[in-house]
């Protein structure tokens, strides 16, 4: 008796976790003080994952989770001293039209795919190795900051998928088999994939990349639900307040130190 | 002890046995026809979702359609676009005015419904049809999904059947565990079912769509049994190309989301004949059709003959030419011989562009490469008034200074 309930509650301590991991062009430090940033229209979806394991997309969810981020970005860049525009239409860019801003986010989307293939899910490329975040935009983004005066893209990536009724208490029948020796609590519950990607429209270039991956292997075990103020706000400290200096920025410094 | 090498074939002929047992079972079910007269609309003009999951997924597609319409892939020639706008119109029933229609530059036979109402048409549909019936009996099709409302219920048919699967699952294996009996087996067996059971509600829908298109079709005044013809011509054109391949058409299967084309085309012809009205007469309208094609239709056959798919594209441009060759036909007809480049296929070709000079239509093209099949004839005379013609056609074009030399 003592083992399964040893056993089910090492099950439940390591099945829910959270991952960072940041990349950075290696001259990036951190915008701070005096500094003017447009946050591209975050695209967000909550969806609740059902019994079987589908994800039902919901439409009031994932617009109260916008709101939510849209929110706690401002906040927390209010703190950082920069000027900030989100943007909750492409229409509303002051300098650029709705299809330049469009054209903008798709370019971002296909980019940031590949970062998101060859920096995190494994097809590393040799020719990248040890150059930190080497990606750019190009010209098109140089443009868009000359004719908006912003000096700073932001890009945001949020999914999440919540456990429902029924996913959970299928959790708890799984859990309850390990009574029986049909032991399986971790069937997958909830889901958060977070992304975010800084673009210097000075250069062009994607400076700095960040992905959230929060899963938990229990249904019924939550994390930072982004229809929560208090969930996005622990979302955007997660994805955006620990922002590091690129590498060749921080070797300099502790070169500097005695 | 027994071996357990028994236990374990005995588990294995039980799952091939339960899975024909439950595979003869779909095939049985699922092909019965369905009636163009039980097909009534579900949802009525300027429809709404009111429930969570639908309102979910329609915030999802409207995402899907602001990318979609502002892709660099569509044809925007509005005289084109208008067109697909009226001929949904023209077939939408109670949704007509709801639909939007986009037009993507996509060398492939398909068109698609999306559940918020917007459909995409590839540009390989227009150059398959041959009448303003045909492309309005796909249209038809297509809106027949939305009417039908066949998005949500088959998410909801989806839902249902994965919740039932996974308890069930999870059930057998606690309640095996408790009862000391091994149920794997039987779960797997679950398994295919669910699976095989949602590709039949699949294909359950698309015949829902084709009996309410063909009923839509025909109540427009279009000529139903058009609808029969396009799977003809894919099945000619699918059996073409496999045996240029020296392999055989792919036939239906229980894991397909679609019916056969082979049964698809008997339903609509049944279909067309119990929507058929007796005295009434029904349109076909090529001309129509052929006069807002016109504009684009070399690029159509351009893209195709440069799919590599020489079977396919030989039948296709003789399947057109059965309304009458012309010299745009002929033109193709000689570029899919030349690009192919077996043994022999450049004289086919040289033919092909004579041809295609001899009528009034023909494309500057064909007497470029009519004059370089004349030269490699020996024929320089001849060759050298088919370029000057070339060039006169085209003053300007790339290759003008090459030309011009030949002329000499």
């Amino acid at each position: 008796m003592r083992n399964w309930v040893v056993t089910v509650t090492a099950a439940l301590l390591l099945s829910a976790c959270v991952q960072t991991r940041q990349y950075a062009d290696l001259q990036f430090t951190p915008p701070e003080g005096d500094y003017k940033l447009l946050v591209l229209r975050p695209d967000v979806s909550v969806g609740s994952l059902t019994t079987g394991g589908m994800v039902e997309p919901r439409a009031d969810w994932t617009e109260q989770a916008r709101t939510n981020i849209i929110a706690a970005v401002r906040a927390q860049q209010a703190q950082r001293g920069g000027k900030l525009q989100i943007l909750e239409r492409r229409n509303q860019l002051t300098g650029a039209s709705e299809q330049e801003v469009a054209d903008f986010e798709r370019l971002f989307y296909a980019v940031g795919n590949s970062i998101v293939l060859h920096k995190y899910l494994g097809d590393y490329l040799p020719t990248k190795r040890g150059k930190g975040l080497e990606y750019t935009l190009g010209e098109d983004a140089v443009r868009l900051g000359q004719k908006t005066g912003y000096d700073y893209a932001l890009f945001l990536h949020a999914e999440d998928e919540v456990a429902s009724g029924g996913r959970i208490a299928l959790g708890v029948l799984g859990a309850a088999g390990c009574i029986v020796g049909f032991c399986a609590p971790n069937i997958g519950g909830a889901t958060q994939l977070d992304y975010a990607g800084l673009v210097d429209l000075k250069t062009g270039e994607v400076v700095w990349f960040n992905v959230v991956q929060a899963s938990s292997q229990v249904p019924g075990i939550a994390f930072g639900d982004l229809r929560t103020p208090a969930g996005a706000t622990q979302m955007a400290d997660r994805l955006l307040n620990r922002m590091k200096p690129g590498l060749a920025i921080r070797r300099a410094a502790e070169v500097e130190k005695p | 002890m027994s071996c357990p090498k028994c236990v374990a074939l005995s588990r294995r002929s039980l799952l091939v046995g339960g899975g024909v047992a439950a595979a003869s079972l779909t095939i049985g079910m699922a092909e019965a026809r369905v009636l163009p007269k039980d097909m009534v609309p579900l949802v009525g003009p300027g429809y709404r979702p009111t429930e969570k999951d639908e309102q979910g997924i329609w915030q999802l597609m409207d995402r899907a359609e602001e990318e979609i319409s502002g892709s660099n892939l569509l044809i925007q020639d509005p005289k084109l676009t208008g067109y697909l706008r009226d001929l949904i119109g023209k077939v939408g029933g109670p949704a007509a005015r709801d639909f939007r229609i986009y037009l993507a530059h996509i060398p492939d036979f398909n068109a698609m419904m999306f559940p918020t109402g917007f459909a995409v048409v590839f540009s390989g549909l227009l150059l398959r049809m041959r009448n303003e019936a045909q492309l309005a009996g796909v249209i038809a099709h297509e809106s027949g999904h939305f009417l039908r409302r066949h998005m949500i219920r088959s998410w909801r048919d989806e839902r249902r059947k994965t919740d039932i699967f996974a308890v069930a699952a999870m059930a057998a294996g606690v309640g095996g565990a408790a009862g000391g009996v091994y149920l794997g087996d039987y779960v797997q067996l679950a398994q295919l079912g669910t699976i095989l059971s949602l590709f039949q509600y699949s294909r359950a829908m698309e015949a829902e769509a084709d009996a309410i298109g063909a009923k839509n079709l025909a109540a427009a005044g279009y000529q139903p049994m058009e609808m029969s013809t396009i799977w003809e011509q894919l099945i000619g054109e699918e059996d073409a190309s496999a045996r240029y391949r020296r392999k055989h058409r792919r036939r239906g299967s229980l894991f397909d989301t679609h019916p056969s084309d082979q049964s698809r085309m008997v339903d609509l012809r049944a279909d067309a004949a119990e929507v058929t009205e007796a005295g009434k007469t029904y349109e076909i309208g090529r001309e129509r059709y052929l006069s807002m094609i016109a504009p684009i239709r070399s690029m159509l056959l351009d893209d195709q003959v440069k799919l590599n798919d020489p079977g396919a594209s030989q039948y296709l441009i003789e399947t057109l030419a059965k309304d009458g060759w012309n010299g745009q036909l002929r033109f193709y007809e000689g570029e899919v011989w030349r690009l192919r480049n077996r043994h022999g296929d450049d004289a086919r070709a040289a033919l092909s562009y004579a041809a295609a000079v001899a009528y009034p239509d023909a494309p500057a093209d064909a007497w470029r490469w009519h004059g370089i099949s004349l030269m490699k004839a020996g024929r320089t005379a001849e060759a050298k008034s088919a370029f000057t013609r070339y060039l006169t056609m085209k003053p300007d074009a790339a290759d003008a200074a090459w030309v011009r030399q030949a002329i000499g």
